[in-house]
Parts: structure tokens; C-alpha cells; sequence
């Protein structure tokens, strides 16, 4: 979701991150998108002859999103979808810095105690898994609110990539 | 734990991973055009390397140094890093995919930043303990963090300031980076580790 990234003012006056997106299907009412790729090489429809699309094709296809607010919207439509800046930060903050920060207090704690190296070691891999435990949650309720899911932004004009490349060897 | 403060401040400011030790710099200049994918990238990079550190402490002490091949040092502790970001992506996936496809672009990007293999072979060097050597990896990560946010900031404001032409870009984003390594100079003389 992140490919591509723009950054725009939304009117709540947050920061957006952008990025352009392409309706590929349509699930339980709701439009699956496909995050557009921007390497030079593999945005373009040649890359198919350099070898380089198989590998991206299933890297992309891991990273469909569906998003709520699809109304209006048909299967090839390419679209601007943004995410907060905030929430990109707090997303960062739950999968990364709670499982650190247990485990590390994990480790200090029972060094301090004199716990010696071993026992440090199982500490910080407890510490780790609970952490691992704590972000989970969090993140589940970060879902629930919708902090972590794109909205949409605008439609998108112009070609995409490969849309304006020549195909053809010839 | 004085000592153990002492490693933290000399890791994360004195010897700073990008600016004193120049490791790194590929994501430093590439990711810091905005703040926020900076903060995704630097919290990314410092699990990573922490863990890394642990696996290649590990790896070190009951593999390398007892069996005496420590000639294979550099390619095993690729293999462990390349372990430690897929077990990372592996982690977030699970923990929620939501996060997953918002943070999932930078993981693969950690690989290859040779400070996460810098950091490993410094504490191998050092003779660390279990807990000094993952202090270490987390103070520096804590130290290439903080450089990236403050360099993602100033790099936001020079994008609006007016520079003449020659200098527009990267050059104008390599004197500030000087001008920064020179600020943390000032840190040299508080801690010595």
C-alpha cells in the first residue's frame, strides 16, 4: 500500500501518505485494489520481456487491500488512496516497538537480579513472544477503530504504468 | 548498570552507526524524503538489527568460536540476518496483516543495509556478553533512528527552501548530512565505548 508514496494534506489538516491503486476485483461488495508498481523497469508492460514481472506480479498480488468506500467504482478504475501519516507511524510503533521494549525490560530485569546468561537469554525470548502478544492485540484494536485501513482519495486519470509502452519488439 | 548506560549513549550518539561509523548510508539518503516513511524504516531496521545481534551472539558463541571456523563469520551472518527479516515479516504478518501491508515494503529493503552486518561484526570484535551485545545492536539502532528522523526533517524543509540549481537534491542533502555528522561530533568525549 505504501508503493509509490505521495504526500498530500488531507482537510483534517493531517498529513497523507498517496498512492496510486487499480480496482482488480470486486469482494463481498467491497473493491479488492492492487498497489501500482513505480520501479521504472517493472511499472512498465515490457518488463515482461526482461524477465522482471513474474516476481512482482506475486509480490503485488500479496498486497491487495480492499477498501470500505468503493461505491461508484468498476473493475479497471484507478484510483488515489491515502493513509494517515499518524497511522503509519502507529502501526510502526505497535509491530515494532512493543515487542522490543518487553523484551528488553525482560533482559535487564533479570541481569540486574543476577540471573546470569542463560536464564537472560530464555527472559528475553519470553519477553519477546509476550511482546509479540501485546502488538497483536493492539493491532486488532487499531483495526477495529479503522486507523489502519486506506480510504479513498480521488480518482486517478491519466495511463498507468505499461499503458503507454511500447509492447511490441518490433 | 551504569556500565550498561554507558554502552547505550556511546553506541546511539558517539559512535553514531551512520554518522561516525558512515554504515548505512544507502537507506539514509534514500528513505529520508519524508518523515514518516523514515520512522517506519528506522523502527524496522532497529528490530531487525536487535534481533540479528541476539541470533549472531549466538551463533558466534556456540558455533563459530568452539568449532573454529570463524572464516565463515561474514556468510553466516548474512544467512542469520536474512533469517532475522523473514522471521520479522513472518511475525507481522501474523501479529496482523492490516500492519503487514502497511509496513511490508520496507522489510526486504533491511537485508541488504550493510549496517545491520556492520553492527554484527563490531560486537564479535567487542567480546561482548549476551546482554551488552543486544544492548549494543538496540543503542545503535536507536542512534540510526534518531539521525534518520532528524535528517527526514531537515530534508523536508530544504525541499521548500530556495537552492540554487547546482545544489538541488542530493549535493545540498550531502552538506547538511556533514554539517549533522559534524553536530555529533560534539558527542565525542562523553562516553568512550
Amino acid at each position: 500500500m505504501s508503493q509509490g508514496l505521495d504526500r498530500a494534506s488531507s482537510p483534517e489538516g493531517e498529513n497523507t501518505i498517496e498512492a496510486v491503486a487499480k480496482v482488480v476485483a470486486f469482494e463481498h461488495g467491497l473493491a479488492v485494489l492492487e498497489p501500482e508498481p513505480t520501479g521504472s523497469c517493472n511499472g512498465c508492460m515490457s518488463a515482461a520481456l526482461c524477465g522482471t514481472k513474474t516476481g512482482n506480479t506475486s509480490r503485488l498480488l500479496a498486497k491487495r487491500f480492499t477498501l470500505a468506500d468503493s461505491a461508484g467504482l468498476k473493475i479497471g478504475d484507478r484510483v488515489v488512496v491515502g493513509l494517515g501519516g499518524g497511522s503509519l507511524m502507529r502501526a510502526s510503533l505497535t509491530a515494532y516497538a512493543i515487542p522490543l521494549l518487553t523484551m528488553l525490560v525482560t533482559m535487564v530485569t533479570i541481569d540486574q537480579m543476577g540471573g546470569g546468561e542463560t536464564r537472560t537469554m530464555v527472559g528475553a525470548f519470553a519477553g519477546l513472544a509476550v511482546g509479540i502478544g501485546i502488538a497483536r492485540l493492539s493491532a486488532s484494536y487499531l483495526a477495529k477503530k479503522g486507523d489502519l485501513s486506506p480510504r479513498l482519495i480521488r480518482r486517478a486519470y491519466g495511463p498507468g504504468p505499461g499503458e503507454s509502452c511500447h509492447t511490441d519488439l518490433g | 548498570m551504569h556500565d550498561l548506560l554507558l554502552l547505550i549513549v556511546g553506541a546511539a550518539l558517539v559512535n553514531n552507526v551512520v554518522l561516525a561509523r558512515f554504515l548505512g548510508l544507502c537507506s539514509f539518503m534514500g528513505v529520508t524524503t519524508k518523515q514518516e516513511t523514515a520512522v517506519g524504516m528506522s523502527l524496522a531496521t532497529t528490530f531487525v538489527i536487535t534481533v540479528s545481534c541476539m541470533g549472531d551472539w549466538a551463533v558466534e558463541q556456540y558455533l563459530l568460536e568452539p568449532y573454529g571456523v570463524g572464516y565463515l563469520r561474514t556468510v553466516t551472518f548474512i544467512l542469520v540476518i536474512a533469517a532475522a527479516v523473514q522471521f520479522t515479516e513472518l511475525t507481522v504478518r501474523k501479529v496482523s496483516p492490516s500492519l503487514f501491508k502497511t509496513l511490508g515494503i520496507y522489510l526486504p529493503l533491511i537485508t541488504t543495509n550493510c549496517a545491520v552486518l556492520g553492527l554484527a561484526l563490531l560486537l564479535v570484535e567487542g567480546k561482548m556478553s549476551f546482554i551488552n551485545a543486544t544492548l549494543f545492536g538496540f543503542a545503535s539502532a536507536l542512534g540510526y533512528s534518531l539521525v534518520m528522523v532528524i535528517f527526514a526533517g531537515l530534508r523536508e524543509r530544504i525541499a521548500l527552501a530556495t537552492v540554487p540549481r547546482l545544489f538541488a537534491g542530493p549535493p545540498v542533502g550531502f552538506i547538511t548530512a556533514s554539517l549533522l555528522a559534524l553536530a555529533f561530533m560534539g558527542f565525542s568525549g562523553m562516553a568512550t565505548n
